[in-house]
């Protein structure tokens, strides 16, 4: 039985060693995560390289004194760093083996405060750090580890173990931190990474080293909606400004009397993701620049440069980008909606549309623009939802345009075009998804409330200019002066007695808290029903509201 | 001399049928942090769920080792000079790797032969089940092999979701990715395809998913048996064989309780109903 609450320097080598076999199987896929600082898909490939060489370093200690090996392994990991991603593993390094000085072994409270150091170095490392990367990731595991440790469970595993479901809340978390990620519906590949390798360690310790070999370590999932998505708005033209990457400097500085904080000023305006690292005599840099040759001879004017790169990032992301193409899973058939409102564009999306086209009452979408979103999905059958009766007919000119194949499921409200996208089935056919989607939206009822125009005499109601009025499937059924009562009024025309969900999508002119005592209100009212309150952020209409 | 059958409790295999039967259940081990339980024997189905829902750790779960099979395979050949072993989807556990390493493990002892289902739950058990019963009745090895995997070949699963919270938590989202993160509370109907969970469609309610499951049912033909599952919620199971009994003669039907494998994804009121057809 391996022990586990406190290692040597040798056990503390091989448990990493451990997590870079574990890196090395995943490193393919966190290259494909990579979007950030520049998606050139090669994190988890310089992470791993960094790994490698920090483990290779660490096998040259046989000393079983902790802080004798860890320091062995921070200096593999800064002779070996490569990339953004590789330099700042190697300040993580760096700082674990600054936490673990005059350390014989480690238990989980030496663990915790080794983790903590090496959070504050890996931030102090960056010129500009930003949340939502692996730094976050790496502070929010150092302080979860050091709750555990401070709460009385001072063994190494259960420190371990705390560090690493941090770090994977902390990835999946992410994208809400980092809008470049969301947009492109991934995790970042550097937290990813780290979370990997604290992983692996944490399987090694758990004594999972023989099952590991037929496991492959898991890519977090996102904890938001992160459906890749195109809004096409007719307002504006897309366009997209191409800002050249530029090269990837990176180089190893050895000479004497080095200070780092200055080199690291005098590089500040010279590129971007700029990272400065290392003591008086070696120093580690890493840059995207465009123009290497100028660092280059800075650099030589202080000492000699070693193990020099630069790589044209360029380059790299066409590869990525051609490499992403291919990896793309085909989908046999996508669906595009038609929305007014972001919230409501946010629903469709996290629903899985692949593009949400703007519009709605007051402003429909042209039948131009409704191509446009079809063209840009990702398939060659199209499924879409007007999602009103005005936009139906712009709709339905769509498919004399295209050489995709297109159905149009005749939606005339939100409700029945969410009722029609949640009935999608994955496994049939885009016919028989048609059948489906559109017989779906038969078994919901709609809501709307919105405000009269004008004053006119409908149905045997007497509607005066802007009193509120609610449709019930279209019909105007009543007349209020308040939104919510006119609300409330419709619910006891509507046919509740069978319906289970009811849906209130609040509009832009509504107030979240007049939502919310309205949702309550339906609630107590008709308690066999469940009630959920979204901000749809539609225009004009106040309230949309699907029974289900 | 008859066939012996062998199978993991991923099969969800109730005891009383498994003992009835003459199949060997070899428990995997289901580990809350530290804590480490033989499945079925040191914890029972509803006190995994009630830790599930408690704790705040994700349950892991591991394959029998070798030498769990090995030592039923050595029980096993002094009463046959057969035994079939049928495991879940090797795509999702190391189950069908153990079981094959303790075949080369002993080695001669007697005939084994080792299939991977490619399916979890009762869309192998009542394989499974239908196995044991054609080897009571004296069929040979290999008319068992063939018809087992003409079963399988297009036995179905349907399984509600109750809440995607434990399938995002377990990370292992896959192809169901789409289902995390949407902005309406919705849950998943999912399936398992070319041996790994698969989206099929999202309903809103509960009422909702037990109506898609027994559309399942009533749309399959030529049905052999049926197994309905439940997590925490054995009235709903009672349901559901009420509704579907009208299609399937009652003692077709097999009710178990999810296996932690998939309860860890499904989490508690997740249901599952399995369907196999009589073989050609």
């Amino acid at each position: 039985m391996k022990q586990t609450d406190n290692i040597g320097g040798q056990q503390f080598l091989e448990m990493f060693a451990a997590a870079t076999d574990w890196l090395e199987k995943s490193a393919p896929d966190i290259d494909a995560l990579n979007v950030f600082p520049v998606p050139d898909g090669d994190t988890g490939t310089n992470m791993l390289l960094t790994m490698k060489s920090t483990i290779e370093h660490g096998f040259q200690n046989e000393n079983d004194n902790a802080s004798s090996v860890a320091l062995s392994m921070a200096n593999g990991a800064l002779m070996g760093a490569r990339g953004n991603s590789g330099v700042i593993l190697s300040q993580f390094w760096a700082g674990l083996a600054q936490g673990l000085d005059n350390k014989e072994s480690i238990d989980g409270r030496d663990f915790a405060a080794a983790l903590e150091k090496a959070s504050v170095v890996a931030y102090k490392g960056v010129s500009n750090p930003v949340e939502g990367t692996m730094l976050t990731v790496l502070k929010d595991a150092s302080k979860s580890a050091s709750l555990t440790a401070a709460n009385g469970k001072g063994d190494l595993l259960s420190v371990l173990e705390s560090t690493v479901s941090a770090a994977s809340e902390s990835v999946a978390n992410t994208p809400t931190l980092l809008p470049v990620l969301r947009e492109a519906g991934v995790v970042d590949s550097g937290g990813q990474g780290l979370f990997t390798i604290l992983d692996g360690a944490l399987r090694y310790l758990r004594g999972e080293s023989e099952l590991m070999q037929f496991r492959k370590p898991q890519i977090i999932a996102s904890n938001v909606a992160t459906t890749p998505i195109t809004i096409v708005s007719h307002a504006k033209t897309e366009h997209e400004d191409e800002i050249p990457f530029g090269y990837c400097t990176e180089f190893l500085l050895k000479g004497k009397d080095l200070d780092p904080e200055k080199i690291k000023k005098h590089l500040l305006k010279k590129g971007q993701s700029l990272i400065v690292v290392g003591d008086d005599t070696t120093v580690r840099v890493h840059i995207h620049t465009l123009d290497p040759g100028e660092i280059f001879s800075y650099a030589t004017s202080m000492g000699t440069i070693h193990s020099v790169s630069a790589r044209n990032m360029d380059e790299q992301h066409q590869d990525y980008l051609e490499k992403q193409k291919n990896r793309a899973v085909p989908v046999k058939t996508s669906i595009v909606s038609i929305a007014a409102g972001e919230g409501l564009a946010k629903v469709f999306a996290s629903l899985g549309v692949a593009a949400v086209v703007a519009g709605g009452q007051t402003m429909n979408p042209s039948t131009k623009d409704i191509l446009m979103g079809v063209e840009r999905a990702p398939s060659d059958n199209v499924i879409i939802l007007p999602n009103n009766k005005n936009i139906v007919l712009a709709a339905q000119q769509v498919p004399a345009l295209t050489e995709k194949n297109i159905c149009v499921i005749p939606t005339v409200n939100v409700p029945q075009g969410v009722a029609a996208l949640l009935a999608y089935d994955y496994e049939a056919d885009m016919e028989t998804n048609c059948e489906i989607m559109a017989e779906a939206t038969k078994a919901v009822s709609s809501i709307e409330v919105t405000h009269s125009v004008r004053s006119c005499k409908i149905g045997g109601l007497d509607i005066k200019k802007k009193q509120a009025i609610g449709l019930l499937n279209g019909a105007i059924v009543a007349v209020q002066d308040a939104a919510k009562d006119v609300l409330y009024d419709v619910l006891e025309k509507a046919p509740l007695d069978k319906a289970e969900i009811i849906t209130v999508y609040y509009g832009e002119d509504t107030e979240e808290t007049e939502a919310e005592i309205c949702g309550n209100e339906i609630r107590e009212k008709y308690p066999h029903l469940q009630v959920e309150v979204v901000n749809g952020g539609q225009p004009h209409y106040n309230y949309i509201v699907s029974i289900e | 001399m008859t066939v012996k059958i062998v199978t993991d409790t991923l099969s969800d295999i109730p005891d009383d049928v498994a003992n009835k039967l003459g199949i060997t259940l070899i428990p995997l081990t289901v580990s809350f942090g530290h804590e480490s339980f033989l499945d079925r024997i040191e914890i029972t189905s509803e006190e995994f769920y009630e830790r599930l829902v408690r704790e705040e750790t994700i349950p892991t779960t591991t394959q029998p080792s070798p030498l769990t099979f090995a030592n039923a395979y050595k029980n096993l050949a002094e009463e046959s000079d057969e035994i079939l072993v049928i495991t879940l989807s090797g795509k999702l556990s190391g189950t069908y790797q153990s079981a094959l390493n303790a075949k080369n493990s002993v080695n001669g002892i007697c005939r084994i032969e080792v299939m991977d289902s490619q399916k979890i739950i009762m869309s192998f058990g009542l394989a499974v089940i239908a196995a044991a019963k054609m080897a009571n009745a004296g069929a040979g090895i290999d008319e068992i092999i063939t018809r087992t995997n003409a079963r399988l070949e297009n036995s179905q699963l349907v399984a509600y979701f109750d809440t995607l919270k434990y399938l995002a938590k377990g990370g292992r989202v896959g192809k169901a990715q789409g289902f995390v993160g949407s902005l309406l509370s919705v849950k998943p109907i999912l399936t398992i395809k070319d041996g790994e969970m698969a989206p099929l469609t999202r309903v809103r309610s509960k009422a909702a998913g037990i109506d898609y499951l027994c559309n399942a049912v009533a749309a399959t033909d030529n049905i052999e048996s049926v197994g309905v599952e439940y997590c925490t919620t054995p009235e709903d199971a009672e349901l559901l064989i009420e509704r579907i009994s009208s299609i399937v003669p009652r003692e077709n039907i097999y009710k178990s309780i999810v296996c932690p494998v998939v309860g860890t994804y499904s989490g508690p009121g997740g249901l599952a109903v399995s369907i196999m057809q009589k073989p050609l």
